[in-house]
């Protein structure tokens, strides 16, 4: 029988110290999976190795149970990259068939990421797929597994929002803005002072559109510095805030200790700007802005509380759908698996029936043969043959089909037990 | 017969308001991403065949009538109906915003109901008013509001989408409604739709009476005055627009204003006030 299992470990359970030792590098993936296959031992495997996970999916049918083929990869695992069996296993987790399953899919769906819904992991792992498919590492079982994995995730990323809702800083800012904006094209971002987040954010802001990059500084060459990036306008600006007419998004974080944009002032720049919208991002501690600059009918204004709310808002929401996508993890692997053992089982009921119908047929013409029947007694005689073919096998089959169907672990003993004592011959390569 | 195809759009209206509001009542709670594109698709399918189904009410009535049906409330609410629906469908097919549908339908509806209320009821237009003046001025006019209503739910949208961002932490947990600057445009496009419209209207209403025999005419008619205070406020709004950048937030507040206007004339005048234009 096949087993599905997988071995791996990601941020949930080991530092990045582990991780990194675990980590694949391209020819070490070809190397790995060319060890696995002339071992004979796994038939089929899939490596998935990011920087928050590495993880193998294999499958294998020439072992007693689960538990067996996961010995085989944790210790190739252990031997490849020379890493003690005892660390290997504090510091990874192992799923047999059904667990394997759900965790890919749950993996697939970022249900396992480290933030929930991000959507890089899906990518990752169809890069990891091809891979291993192109390099000859799959077959029908993996095939199968990994393209419903990819139809699963894509399903909790149409029924769930858990995608939905801006969860860093920079992607806050650009949400909010698109929902001020109708568009940020042809838009004007200035960015006060300097600092990873604010020009992160005006990164973004750019790739979504916004056309004009200016960088305001208290000393020319830094704003000269970081404009360069932008392609943008670098400005020295004293207390002068007239460069704000033509701005439409402000990012400010300087070290200044009081407000650098007070109300009054902001308020003539909107009257001479005729009140187009203004959205200003205060990521200064302490602010930089009034608060009371948001009284002021076209300006908008968030501080990196406000940032932050919204981020929180937003992940408590990716958690609650969260849940909803964990159901449909549980019932599409449920599905898949339950398809999956009938899919195993199938050749070996129908090569059963092969050999049955085959007897009794050789055994007919025979008997045909030997005796002088007449048309009609011919047609009695086959007729009660082929019912005797098909009430023999009734039981059998049918205790087979409920085996698979309770989920017992024990059809692939009964299916075993088929193959040998009526010397089935059923290859392992399944037909579609 | 007439009657029954009546009651068959006044229902299909109610279910389109009802699947329109529902549409952005559900908002983004979970699990609402499954089944708001059924609603959608609900809610513009009862919209776009229950515009069918009025349009045809109104052919047969005017045909039964025998001169175009703009005589009693019946008449005059189903073809402001109508005008909001059409208006409606044509700001969809234009930018694909249906979250106007929540505000606007329920506005058609309740038109339609008052309009269904006097169904069986008629009256007599006098033989002199009986021409191709009548049809154009009252279609212009009824256009004209319905652009208006449509700038007042865009204003609506535009006020609930502000206090969200104002208030800051479920500000981008609602993708139904458009953005300010998106609001903001297309109620001020709507406006000077309504405002061309609503002069074309009085232009060809004020012309119609150079052609009036028989009937006695004031300019002094209160519903002519109401409708220039109407006109004064939209053209206002749009001056102070244009000169001081009065857009956003007091943008809506002007279309909420006018949209009372609209009421005031249309309603108001026509129960309350004596008018050469009112309704029986």
């Amino acid at each position: 029988m096949n087993q599905i299992v997988s071995v791996g470990t990601s941020h949930h359970v080991a530092p990045i110290e582990f991780r990194e030792r675990l980590a694949f590098s391209e020819e070490q993936l070809i190397e790995f999976l060319q060890h696995l296959r002339e071992s004979d031992q796994v038939q089929e495997a899939v490596i998935l190795s990011t920087c928050n996970r590495v993880e193998i999916y294999a499958v294998a049918n020439a072992v007693r149970n689960a538990d067996a083929a996961a010995k085989i990869l944790v210790e190739f695992l252990s031997r490849y990259h020379q890493i003690d069996m005892e660390s290997l296993k504090r510091w990874s987790y192992v799923h047999h068939n059904l667990e394997t399953i759900r965790h890919l899919f749950r993996v697939t769906s970022s249900l396992d990421s480290m933030v929930v819904g991000e959507s890089q992991i899906l990518g990752q792992i169809k890069s990891a797929y091809d891979f291993s498919r192109s390099s000859g590492g799959t077959g029908t079982v993996l095939n199968r597994l990994f393209t419903k994995a990819f139809s699963v995730g894509k399903r909790i990323r149409s029924e769930t929002t858990i995608t939905t809702g801006a969860v860093s800083i920079s992607y806050a800012a650009v949400e909010l803005a698109k929902k001020i904006f109708n568009t940020l094209e042809g838009k004007t971002v200035a960015i006060i002072g300097a600092g990873e987040m604010s020009e992160l954010t005006a990164k973004h802001l750019v790739a979504n559109g916004v056309s004009n990059v200016i960088v305001a500084n208290r000393t020319y060459e830094r704003a000269v510095k970081v404009a360069q990036k932008f392609n943008g306008i670098p400005l020295a600006y004293s207390s002068d805030l007239d460069f704000l007419i033509d701005v439409d998004i402000v990012i400010s974080s300087t070290n200044a200790p009081d407000y650098l944009i007070k109300r009054k002032p902001l308020a003539d720049i909107m009257r001479k700007r005729k009140h187009r919208y203004m959205f200003l991002i205060d990521i200064a501690v302490p602010r930089d802005v009034e608060p009371d600059v948001s009284k002021l009918d076209s300006a908008f204004l968030y501080n990196i509380d406000d940032l932050e709310a919204v981020i929180a808002s937003n992940l408590k929401d990716r958690q609650q759908e969260a849940v909803r996508a964990e159901q449909i993890v549980s019932e599409e692997a449920k599905r898949f698996y339950d398809q999956l053992q009938i899919f195993e089982v199938n050749p070996t009921i129908k090569a059963l029936h092969q050999q049955f119908r085959q007897i009794a047929d050789s055994e007919l013409q025979a008997c045909f043969y030997k005796a002088t029947l007449s048309d009609q007694q011919e047609v009695a005689v086959a007729s009660m043959t082929q019912a005797i073919v098909k009430k023999l096998l009734h039981h059998p089959m049918e205790n087979l089909r409920c085996a698979v169907n309770d989920g017992d672990a024990d059809h692939g003993q009964y299916v075993q037990a088929l193959r040998e004592l009526f010397a089935l011959d059923v290859s392992d390569e399944h037909t579609e | 017969m007439i009657n029954f195809l009546f009651l068959v759009t006044l229902l299909i209206y109610l279910a389109a308001s009802i699947f329109q509001t529902l549409s952005l009542a559900i908002g983004n709670r979970s699990g609402a991403a499954v089944i708001r594109p059924t609603i959608e698709r609900v809610a513009f399918w009862s919209t776009s065949i229950g515009f069918a189904f009025l349009t045809l009410f109104i052919v047969l009535w005017w045909l039964q009538q025998g001169h175009f049906p703009m005589t009693h409330w019946t008449d005059s609410t189903a073809f402001f109906a109508w005008a909001i629906t059409l208006i409606y469908l044509v700001i969809v097919r234009l930018t694909h915003l249906s979250t106007l549908g929540s505000f606007v339908m329920p506005v058609a509806f309740i038109a339609i109901l008052i309009s269904y209320s006097f169904a069986t009821h008629t009256a007599a237009l006098p033989e002199p008013l009986q021409n191709y003046w009548l049809l154009a001025h009252t279609t212009l006019i009824f256009l004209a509001y319905a652009a208006f209503i449509a700038a007042f739910g865009f204003g609506l949208m535009y006020l609930i989408t502000e206090r969200k961002i104002r208030q800051k932490t479920d500000a981008l947990l609602d993708n139904l409604l458009p953005s300010l600057g998106i609001s903001d445009e297309l109620g001020y496009r709507c406006t000077i739709l309504g405002v061309i419209l609503l002069t074309m209207g009085v232009i060809v209403g004020s012309l119609w009476t150079q052609y009036i025999r028989d009937v006695p005419w004031r300019w002094l008619d209160a519903k002519v005055i109401s409708t220039l205070v109407t006109w004064f406020i939209y053209v206002v709004q749009i001056g102070f627009r244009q000169f001081w950048g009065w857009h956003g937030r007091r943008a809506a507040y002007a279309a909420i204003l006018g949209f009372v206007a609209v009421l005031c004339t249309y309603v108001g005048v026509g129960l309350f006030l004596d008018s050469m234009h009112t309704y029986r």
